[in-house]
């Protein structure tokens, strides 16, 4: 960069020490990098959840000594949920709450209470299987996922609902255009 | 200095007056003209540094579909490319090209199957040794029924696409 000293004229005369650095062209190299930073920008930061949806002929995985989870949400303010280890019923509850912000939070502190009390025998829920209404929106099963992905439960999969459920899910969705 | 009133023109003091005051003015003009360069380079900087640390590398992988709002997750991870199913109000789309509406295909899915396993042989075809990895993206407005998204969800592996990744957007609108 151009580094001009001033008071250079005179011959016989003390140079002044203020240097100036030449503005102008560091101005715009810096305008040039707003300007390439601000078109490539990813401004809504687009993620995923992984689901893992298995085919009626593929066997199942093998479960070993950990539990599974089967959610059944009713609407966005009730679920049951059922832990299993081998088929077995281990422990069943009912959740229900104001809100599903409220609700995804029980969700989450219930979960993370039977590991804590199961601490001795390896209590760790390798898998969970969520089904739902056509009461339930997408938003709501999200949240829901995020609660047991909070407690490490990532092998998620959805039931699929039946048909007449998932048409008149459509027309309550057109309906509320 | 001495001033005698015969030296004094009939209006040589408002003349003066007048002359300053342009001078004045002058001088306040350039004043306002000059920009103070340090505060903008400060600016400048300050901005380019902002931008710098939100800069993505990588490329944006998923167009959002038109009338698609996408759901909010605190635990989402990176999406992979793949093709993209988009259920929205308008109807269903892979890979921005429309199938049909959400009601047809949920009573005859064979337009989506078809499609579905055109993509998969063309993967195929370009990848002849090595197995098909079933990963599809499927966007979805938070506010469709989970009963959709789940029936469209059960349809997706009877075409080997067994690992779906549920686009949402990250909690902190940032980085997910």
């Amino acid at each position: 960069m151009a580094v001009s000293v001033g008071g250079s004229s005179g011959s016989g005369r003390k140079k002044s020490l203020d240097a100036e650095l030449n503005l102008v062209s560091f101005i715009d190299l810096l305008s040039m990098c707003i300007c390439f930073l601000l078109m490539t920008a990813v401004w809504l930061e687009v993620g995923s959840l992984q689901v893992k949806q298995s085919h009626g002929t593929q066997a199942a995985a093998p479960k070993g000594q950990a539990h599974e989870v089967e959610l059944s949400m009713q609407n966005s303010t009730a679920l049951d949920w059922v832990i299993k280890k081998n088929g077995r019923l281990v422990e069943k509850q009912q959740l229900k709450a104001a809100s599903i912000e409220e609700l995804s939070q029980n969700l989450a502190q219930a979960m993370g209470a039977f590991v804590t009390a199961h601490s001795g025998d390896p209590a760790t829920i390798s898998s969970a299987m969520i089904t739902t209404s056509s009461a339930v929106s997408y938003g709501d099963l999200i949240r829901v996922m995020d609660a047991l992905r909070r407690n490490q439960i990532v092998n998620i999969g959805v039931v699929p609902a039946n048909r007449d459920s998932a048409v008149a899910g459509v027309r309550a969705f057109r309906g509320g255009a | 200095m001495n001033l005698k009133s015969q030296n004094l023109g009939d209006r040589s003091f408002s003349r003066h007056l007048v002359a300053r005051q342009y001078q004045r003015k002058k001088r306040a003009r350039i004043l306002i003209a000059g920009l103070m360069l340090t505060s903008m380079v400060d600016m400048f900087s300050l901005l380019v540094i902002f931008l710098l640390q939100n800069f993505s590398a990588s490329p944006e992988l998923a167009v959002v579909a038109k009338g698609v709002t996408l759901p909010i997750s605190a635990t989402s991870r990176e999406l992979k490319d793949a093709p993209v199913l988009a259920i929205s109000r308008a109807g269903i789309f892979l890979d921005q090209k429309f199938i049909g509406s959400a009601e047809e295909l949920l009573d005859r899915p064979e337009p989506l199957m078809k499609r579905l396993s055109q993509l998969r042989e063309i993967w195929q075809r370009s990848h002849p040794q090595q197995e098909f990895p079933g990963e599809i993206s499927l966007q979805a407005d938070q506010s469709v029924s989970s009963a959709v998204v789940s029936r469209f969800m059960g349809m997706l592996p009877s075409q080997a696409f067994g690992s779906i990744q549920l686009a949402v957007v990250g909690a902190g609108g940032g980085k997910g």
